[in-house]
């Protein structure tokens, strides 16, 4: 008994400790939750402006954009947003969670269908000849909900039900176009960029999908971090619009 | 509680993949079990690391050894495609992850019912002169049921569980491969799916405490050994 009380106290002491030293907020700390399919971009950008400014420390937390905005509704530890669709930014607007002057576009993605298969493909047509392909999973990745409705629009649901290999998000549909498992996928043009063995093998129409913006906000929390808007400032500038060019964004 | 056309299909499905798994692996388990407690072999404490391995090792990367190797490239996979087969991104490939990640817990269970088993019943069955498939056919294995059926229903219920394996190897495609983790996966990663996925996260705890709950009362009936 005794020594079972010993260490339940020992656990709640360790507790303690990390409760007290992981929650405040450093003085130059800026919390970034960012989109998934951004993450290398935001990594060198980050550490560009790391070096220009000394004080300031990065928390980064990328996932899916439908998540974050789940997460932030939740209180999660955030200053600046950026979403990898208009829904989840208007979400959080909606909920008054985002400081709303503060929204604006980020940057601009296209989607293409890349794969190693040596078949010709050069349209949404020709996929109907493929006996696989990737995209991701429609309901919680926008990747996949924009190759979705292109697939609808360009009517061929029909003659593709089947072949629709739905992965847990972009990376992990590029992942089986990389290694074969399927014919190709369909993927957002800067992740195809990072392929080694698959190839973009066409641009996916604009006019059959909605555009792909990346909305970029404070929320209410980052308004108030100095740091956090001197930061949301600067990805305007030259050099952030530089290394977004360079991942395969478009910056209009 | 509002459940979708394709939540039920997954609950289905879910429940259709365990069972295979574990019918499947059934025989396996206990051909292994009957090999570690009553063989003695050179190398046996590595079959034994090798047995326990997934239950250690991160559900992703059991997931993803399957997939190099079931794949189109990979030397199974190759082989089952001679024969017309193909495992990835279906509900096969699920069941071949859940019984990957199930066998461990099934193994462990068997052992521990045939540990049990009293030494003399064997004595005595091999000084009557009963030949060693003789004695695993009417002694070891009447007396190792209930030790099965307990791992069975541990296996069963870490089957309708597992989720990083399978989202590798099978994809997550609603109705073809999509199980209960998949669908809530699905349904979490968007704020709101939060009613969604607290139905499907209902129907999971009830599946699971039912199947845990059967699991030891088994156990209960074991602990009294062959008098109950």
């Amino acid at each position: 008994m005794k020594t079972m009380k010993h260490f339940l106290r020992s656990i709640a002491a360790v507790l303690t400790l990390l409760v007290l030293t992981s929650v405040p907020a450093l003085a130059g700390q800026v919390s970034i939750s960012v989109a998934a399919s951004l993450k290398d971009a935001l990594n060198e950008i980050v550490g560009v402006y790391a070096k220009s400014h000394p004080g300031a420390t990065f928390q980064k937390n990328y996932a899916a954009s439908g998540a974050l905005a789940g997460q932030i509704e939740q209180g999660a530890p955030a200053d600046l947003f950026i979403s990898a669709n208009v829904k989840w930014m208007n979400y959080l607007k909606e909920k008054n969670l985002v400081d709303a002057p503060s929204i604006r576009t980020f940057a601009f993605n296209d989607l293409v269908f890349a794969g190693a298969t040596s078949q010709k493909i050069k349209s949404m047509n020709d996929l109907t000849r493929l006996g696989k392909i990737g995209i991701g999973s429609p309901k919680s990745v926008p990747a996949g909900e924009y190759a979705m409705q292109a697939i609808v629009k360009s009517g061929l649901e029909q003659a593709l039900a089947g072949k629709l290999i739905m992965a847990k998000d972009v990376r992990e549909s590029l992942m089986y176009a990389e290694l074969g498992e399927v014919d190709g996928s369909v993927v957002y043009r800067t992740d195809a960029l990072m392929a080694k063995k698959a190839r973009i093998l066409f641009t996916v129409p604009a006019t059959l999908y909605p555009e792909v913006v990346y909305p970029v906000a404070l929320t209410v929390a980052g308004a108030k971090n100095a740091d956090a808007k001197s930061f949301h400032a600067w990805l305007k500038g030259k050099e952030a619009t530089a290394i977004l060019k360079k991942y395969g964004f478009t910056v209009k | 509680m509002h459940l979708t056309p394709e939540d039920f299909s997954a609950i289905a499905l879910s429940i259709k993949i365990a069972i295979t798994a574990t019918v499947i692996s059934l025989p396996v388990g206990f051909a292994t079990a009957w090999l570690m407690v009553f063989s003695h072999f050179r190398g046996k404490v590595l079959l034994e690391v090798l047995i326990n391995l997934p239950l250690t090792l991160p559900p992703v990367v059991i997931g993803y050894f399957l997939l190099l190797m079931l794949g189109r490239n990979g030397w199974i996979g190759v082989f089952l495609k001679s024969f017309g087969i193909e495992l990835v991104f279906t509900w096969k490939a699920a069941v071949v992850a859940s019984a990957a990640v199930g066998f461990p817990l099934l193994v462990r269970s068997i052992r521990l019912g045939m540990e049990s088993i009293d030494h003399q019943l064997l004595q005595a069955s091999r000084s009557l002169g009963a030949p060693w498939y003789d004695t695993l056919a009417t002694v070891i294995l009447p007396l190792s049921l209930r030790g099965m059926l307990a791992g069975s229903s541990l296996m069963f219920a870490r089957s309708l569980g597992e989720f990083g394996a399978t989202i590798i190897v099978a994809g997550n495609i609603p109705g073809l491969t999509q199980t209960i983790p998949l669908a809530i996966y699905d349904y979490a990663s968007s704020p709101t799916g939060t009613a969604m996925a607290l139905s499907l996260c209902i129907v999971s705890v009830a599946l699971s405490v039912s199947v845990l709950f059967l699991h030891e009362v088994i156990g209960k009936q074991l602990e009294h050994g062959g008098k109950a």
